[in-house]
């Protein structure tokens, strides 16, 4: 069984949001809800300074602080290593979302419109709110999950199929011949805050 | 806006949870101080009584705080299902059986005409008092097993929720002593209760600094630190208003208030409680306001959850808070 992670190059990243908006379409998230989203940092002093952007998804840790919280076996790690929420067992505690030192879960109590002033949702939205009712749900912890469903297809996940900088690198990281599993051996790849203990599967080639 | 980018404190957890940890604490602190007070018998009884009243309904109070938070409350019985996999579920145990020896305690203590110092009777109260503290520490355990927040991951929390939860319950007590009062004969039990709350409260102010002083030597929990010392809620409501006056006001009934009639007894205590149990609440509400999630690092960089735009200066922009 495959150990599925992945690899962002920070190098390559110039902060498009093409990631953030890809998951957006893709999973029809409310608004407020970004499972795929990007910090911005920076370092130096005036006018020595750099600029650096950071996508930040579910890490899918290898020990995840959420699973151990879950009171209910809501969050549950699959063989492939993707951790997911069964929404018919989350009982809406967020405890798991307090876990979570990456920010990477999500819960909103009811689907409200992107547009102001109470407007009616529009005819898209009704459809997203539709879908994400019958995948996530309001009410429930939710998060990234690597677009599963996608994978059984065969396909990528959709932020790494919308990356235009090629930043972003998905694959099999027991595979010692894979694409991730290279790239992690040759540049050094590294986690977020590895002093944490959470064993993230999701890797960075630092910016230089 | 995407409040995990936009907010570097948590904001999931908040009134609801703050009274669900509050009422825990207060449930499971009136009941110890009951439990133990039966053990000196007459001389405490109404407070005894009192204590065990307040025990039960408010941890079941509590939990229905903790109920009207859920996302998805139908579901709550699955945390049930599996014991010991996590601290709600522990927790859920823990409070589910505090629940039943203090509901056992109330009824033998009240409805029956078991002897108060039996075995079986001490039995229950030990039992009680054991499952009461492990109620009171569950609800900083909960907090502390919160790997996403620093301020909370302290081993101190729970501490800290314990003192406070027992001080909160004297106060609660006290509460309704003053309005159950049985005249002349209670201001000894006033005495008493005010020498105990004294104690408690002075432990936990020096319970309450060096935790501060330990979060605030951590890189992750400073800001958290540095945000609860600017919260007037903190600083006014919990550590002057929920403290220093009833601390005050508890020596005064004590030491004070010998020579003094039952109705100056009587607004001095209530006064007193009264602001200590909201200062407790306040404690509760500000840790989790506080509560500012880590800052990721890589490659040189600190990528930190900015501030809420609210937080902003005008003409500073997207600055991160200092």
């Amino acid at each position: 069984m495959p150990q599925y992670g992945m690899v962002i190059d920070l190098k390559r990243c110039y902060g498009c949001y093409a990631c953030v908006m890809a998951c957006k379409v893709k999973n029809h998230t409310p608004p407020e809800v970004f499972w795929a989203r990007l910090l911005k940092g920076e370092r130096g002093k005036f006018p020595n300074t750099m600029r650096q952007a950071l996508p930040v998804l579910c890490m899918h840790c290898e020990e995840p602080s959420c699973l151990e919280v879950c009171p209910t076996g809501a969050t549950q790690k699959l063989d492939n290593g993707i951790v997911i929420v069964d929404k018919d067992k989350c009982m809406g505690c967020k405890a798991c979302i307090m876990a979570c030192p990456y920010g990477a879960r999500y819960s909103v109590d009811k689907w409200e419109s992107y547009f102001p002033d109470g407007l009616p949702l529009s005819e898209y939205e009704e459809f997203a709110k539709k879908y994400w009712e019958e995948h996530s749900g309001c009410g429930v912890a939710t998060k990234c999950d690597f677009c599963l469903d996608l994978l059984e297809e065969g396909k990528l996940p959709a932020c790494v199929e919308a990356c235009a900088a090629n930043a972003r690198t998905f694959g099999d990281l027991d595979d010692p011949d894979s694409e991730v599993s290279t790239l992690i051996r040759k540049y050094r790849g590294e986690v977020l805050n590895p002093e944490l203990g959470n064993k993230p599967k999701v890797y960075y080639l630092a910016p230089r | 806006m995407d409040p995990k980018v936009n907010g570097q404190l948590q904001n999931e957890w908040g009134g609801l949870i703050a009274l669900y940890l509050f009422l825990g604490g207060v449930g499971g602190g009136a009941y110890t101080i009951a439990a133990i007070n039966s053990f000196l018998g007459k001389s405490m009884e109404l407070s005894t009584t009192i204590g065990l009243w307040i025990g039960f309904p408010a941890l079941f109070i509590g939990c229905l705080f903790l109920l009207a938070d859920l996302g998805n409350p139908g579901k709550f019985f699955l945390a049930g299902l599996k014991p010991g996999t996590s601290w709600i579920a522990r927790g859920t145990g823990i409070i589910s059986l505090f629940m039943v020896f203090s509901f056992i305690h109330l009824v033998l203590h009240q409805f029956t005409e078991v002897s108060k110092t039996s075995v079986g009777m001490n039995t229950i109260a030990v039992l009680g008092i054991i499952f009461a503290v492990f109620t009171i520490a569950y609800t900083g355990l909960l907090l502390s097993a919160s790997k996403g927040i620093p301020f909370w991951r302290s081993g101190i929390v729970p501490v800290v929720f314990v003192i406070s939860g027992l001080v909160t319950g004297h106060f609660l007590t006290i509460i309704g002593m003053v309005i159950f009062n049985e005249g002349a004969k209670t201001v000894s039990q006033f005495s008493t209760m005010a020498l105990e709350a004294s104690v408690v409260v002075v432990v936990e102010v020096l319970a309450i600094l060096f935790f501060l002083n330990a979060a605030y030597k951590q890189p992750d929990s400073r800001e958290s630190v540095e945000r609860i010392m600017q919260k007037t809620i903190f600083i006014v409501g919990y550590f002057i208003l929920g403290l220093g006056v009833p601390l005050v006001l508890m020596l005064i009934l004590r030491y004070a208030l010998n020579e003094s009639g039952l109705n100056t007894v009587l607004a001095v205590a209530f006064i007193g409680a009264l602001l200590g149990l909201i200062g407790g609440f306040l404690l509760r509400l500000a840790i989790l306001v506080c509560g500012a999630l880590p800052t990721l690092n890589m490659g040189g960089f600190q990528f930190r959850r900015i501030a809420k735009p609210k937080d902003l200066k005008p003409g500073i922009g997207l600055m991160p808070p200092k």
